[in-house]
């Protein structure tokens, strides 16, 4: 009530309400300055002329008075004490939706209020936002500034220009350049912090994949042991049948049945596992009777697709084993973390399981060592020394070896012994029909092409077992040489290297088949004809490996270089080289990789161009003993496998 | 940080030209989900700088999301905080993050400015408040004497 009293006094009021807006640092709102005037004006003007001129004067005396304790900060607090904030506020923080949603997205908890670090950055936001205003409206002054500057040499150079102004200028523009300067190293602090940011995610998101990664291999795991149980109790499903089988097969006569038994068997079973009839038939029945189906047959354990090779880094180490004793000379595997078989001159081909990483089984039955080996699917084609090519189908192996490995959960090798007896059972037919050892072969569907030393081209249906013709190189190369068109075979530019086969490679698809030779020449005959339709010249030592697809025909050769020719046009698309010969060679859609003679893997990155290395040698410079050289090397699906000189092969994802 | 390399309030109450935040607002939209803390406090800056309430309040909506994501950078942000619901009218908000600052760094000239700027502002519109009441209750009293002495007449 005595406040209000005081507020009668008219000139106490304006007092107040001017000092008040002097009071604000600067900052006067004019409306309430407005709005005192006004309220002065009136009350003067109606309490002025029946005033009483002394109690105006107190009142104003006290006024000021009182006005000059709320001036003090301390007073002004304790008079506003109950209102932290003003009653608009209070207001619009109760009543306004609108409000109270973008203050309850905008408010902050205390207890990140409580954590506020020492501030760490080089420069700080405020100035950082200057630097970004002032580009900006640098980068729109300097397209006028040039053309000024411009301007003003041409000015120099016409008249001479005001001394004093010229000086004052300069100076201004030195100011200014040197203002940019410092903003310039504020922007450069800010893009290396933000490069720092950056990196910091980037880290981040690392460490995201590989718990990813580990989340991914784990239901890896989990996948193969579902699916092991789930090939358990098909196996005991099957093991049902087959009793089944063998009863009706005891309940029907004798000899003359036995055999329409035997093929109305094969008909049907054999569509729906040959595991059945593996152990339902004599092996002599098989051997007579090889199914083309069962050899189309998709492994059972195909079902799933590992995947988590394709997510690693490429180059680096899955497995490694000592798979031989002595130079691994062919090694090939059907699919990542699949089976692989490998091949040394130890006389031994062992059958690998890339998932758990060991030996299974042997492959027994050369009476030499084998050159050259093809996996597909369950069926594996082995070239030897010896003159000849066996078949195997590993799937016949599959049901014993399961059994074995159900029933005996011993030491590795009692296993392994175990496997390879049963193993055995998996030899199919062999292909013996070469006079000299069998360097190369190659097989897709049902024909197999074989390339040995006696100088000749064989190719073989595998549903008869046959060799339905023979393809003569040197004969191909002396018709060549008489239509003229072609030079006589001639053992390469160099001395004919004792150690290189005659026939390096061979791949065929369909009726088309190519072939690589020791002279160089890649050779593409048709099937159907018999003939070679084109010849490939360029390299200048024996072809030792080659692989085609649907556009390029990629050879490598003991002359070091590696070429990629269009096979369309039969021209060379692409060509590299490297220090020492190449051994062996095989790509995928996105690298061909190679064995050069180095204890690495070479590897040529197709999308890019880039050569880069894989394999043990990398990093093995001077720390413990050198890796061996590598001598094979496969490559499925950015899995690759290489086996080296001293027997051991390795895994790695590429 | 040092305290000259926050803005003074009255740099707050100097809006950009709309094209000029038309090129923040772009930078910010074009860096998407991955913008950089810079391109943010920049748009937010723009913003609070705006005339118009609701950038404003977009503005400091932006800036605490940098509290939150960036303890680096949570000083700094504090004082921009206080400003941007000082120029809201949220004193009690503005108060809250300001003396937060300051007893964090007692020197620090703009929040002692602030400071000070808000205890204005909140005992300035106390007292319109008061001013109000007591014009009403003035004018009141003026025609009621007025009356009285019509009266009396």
């Amino acid at each position: 009530m005595d406040k209000h009293r005081r507020d009668d006094s008219p000139s106490g009021l304006s007092d107040i309400v001017e000092r008040d807006g002097l009071l604000g640092t600067g900052i006067t709102s004019r409306h309430i300055e407005a709005f005192g005037r006004k309220v002065t004006s009136t009350a003067g003007h109606l309490m002025g002329p029946s005033g009483d001129p002394s109690t105006s004067t107190h009142y104003q005396n006290a006024m000021v008075d009182i006005h000059r304790e709320l001036r003090r900060p301390s007073t002004q607090r304790k008079v506003f004490a109950l209102a932290q904030t003003t009653p608009t506020d209070l207001v619009r923080s109760k009543l306004s939706t609108s409000e109270i949603q973008s203050r309850a997205i905008s408010s902050l908890p205390d207890e990140l209020l409580l954590n506020i670090p020492d501030d760490t950055s080089s420069y700080s936001l405020f100035e950082g936002f200057q630097a970004t205003q002032n580009d900006h409206e640098y980068r729109k002054a300097h397209r006028r500034g040039r053309s000024k500057g411009k301007k003003l040499l041409k000015d120099k150079d016409g008249e001479q220009a005001d001394p004093p102004s010229t000086l004052t200028e300069l100076k201004k523009e030195r100011d200014l350049l040197s203002r940019r300067m410092e903003l310039m190293g504020v922007r450069k602090n800010m893009c290396s912090s933000e490069i720092v940011d950056i990196d910091n995610k980037i880290a981040n998101f690392h460490r995201m994949r590989q718990i990813v990664l580990d989340r991914l291999a784990g239901l890896e795991m989990e996948e193969a042991e579902l699916e092991h149980e789930v090939n358990e109790i098909d196996n005991k499903l099957d093991d049902m049948a087959e009793e089944e089988a063998a009863q009706a097969a005891q309940a029907a006569a004798a000899a003359a049945a036995a055999t329409t038994a035997g093929s109305e068997t094969h008909e049907e079973p054999a569509s729906e596992d040959p595991a059945m009839d593996a152990s339902f038939m004599s092996e002599s029945i098989y051997q007579k009777l090889p199914s083309p189906r069962s050899l189309k047959h998709r492994s059972i354990r195909k079902r799933s697709m590992p995947v988590l090779h394709e997510h690693f880094a490429p180059g680096s180490e899955i497995k490694e084993f000592q798979a031989h004793t002595d130079v691994v000379t062919a090694l090939d595997l059907d699919y990542p973390f699949g089976t692989m078989i490998t091949a040394a001159l130890d006389d031994t081909v062992r059958v690998w399981d890339l998932n758990i990483g060991r030996c299974t089984g042997f492959l027994e039955g050369h009476n030499a060592s084998v050159r050259c080996l093809q996996i597909e699917d369950n069926v594996v084609a082995t070239g030897s020394m010896d003159a000849t090519v066996k078949l195997w189908d590993l799937s016949r192996a599959r049901t014993t070896h399961r059994d074995n490995r159900v029933n005996k959960d011993e030491d590795d090798d009692a296993v392994s012994v175990a496997y390879s007896t049963s193993l055995e059972d998996c030899h199919v037919y062999s292909l013996d029909a070469h006079v000299g050892e069998v360097t190369a072969l190659h097989f897709k569907g049902n024909t197999l092409v074989s390339g040995s030393a006696d100088k000749t081209l064989r190719h073989w249906d595998l549903v008869k077992g046959r060799c339905v013709q023979t393809l003569d190189v040197l004969w191909a190369a002396a018709q060549a040489s008489s239509l003229g068109n072609e030079s006589q075979w001639r053992p390469s530019g160099r001395l004919p290297d004792a150690s290189a086969d005659f026939v390096g490679a061979v791949q065929c698809f369909d009726a088309a088949l190519a072939c690589g030779t020791a002279d160089g020449m890649v050779r593409l005959w048709d099937l159907r004809s018999g003939q070679v339709h084109r010849s490939l010249v360029g390299h200048t030592g024996p072809v030792s490996c080659l692989q085609f697809d649907d556009v390029h025909l990629v050879t490598g050769s003991l002359d070091r270089s590696i070429r990629i020719w269009d096979l369309r046009m039969g021209s060379i698309y692409d060509a590299y080289g490297y220090d020492k010969p190449v051994t062996s060679m095989m790509f995928d859609t996105k690298r061909i990789v190679a064995a050069a003679g180095e204890n690495v893997v070479k590897v040529y990155d197709k999308a890019d161009g880039h050569h880069w290395d894989c394999g043990a040698g990398v990093g093995a410079d001077e720390t413990g003993p050198d890796p061996a050289i590598v001598e094979r090397v496969r490559l499925k699906d950015g899995f690759l496998i290489e086996g080296r000189r001293d027997g051991i092969v390795a895994a790695w994802t590429c | 940080m040092t305290s000259s390399n926050l803005p003074y309030a009255a740099d707050a109450e100097s809006p950009l030209k709309p094209a000029e935040l038309q090129v923040l607002r772009a930078q910010y939209e074009k860096e998407g989900d991955y913008v950089g803390v810079q391109t943010k406090f920049n748009y937010a800056w723009g913003l609070i700088k705006s005339n118009f309430r609701a950038d404003q309040q977009e503005g400091v909506r932006l800036l605490s999301e940098i509290f939150r994501a960036h303890p680096e950078r949570r000083r700094e942000c504090l004082f921009y905080l206080a400003l941007g619901n000082y120029k809201l009218g949220n004193y009690g908000e503005a108060r809250r993050y300001n003396d937060l600052l300051i007893d964090k760094e007692p020197g620090n000239l703009q929040a002692a400015s602030l400071r000070t700027l808000i205890d204005d502002r909140v005992s300035r519109e106390g007292m319109v408040g008061i001013a109000i009441v007591g014009g009403l209750a003035l004018a009141a009293g003026v025609v009621g004497g007025l009356l009285f002495r019509g009266q009396r007449r």
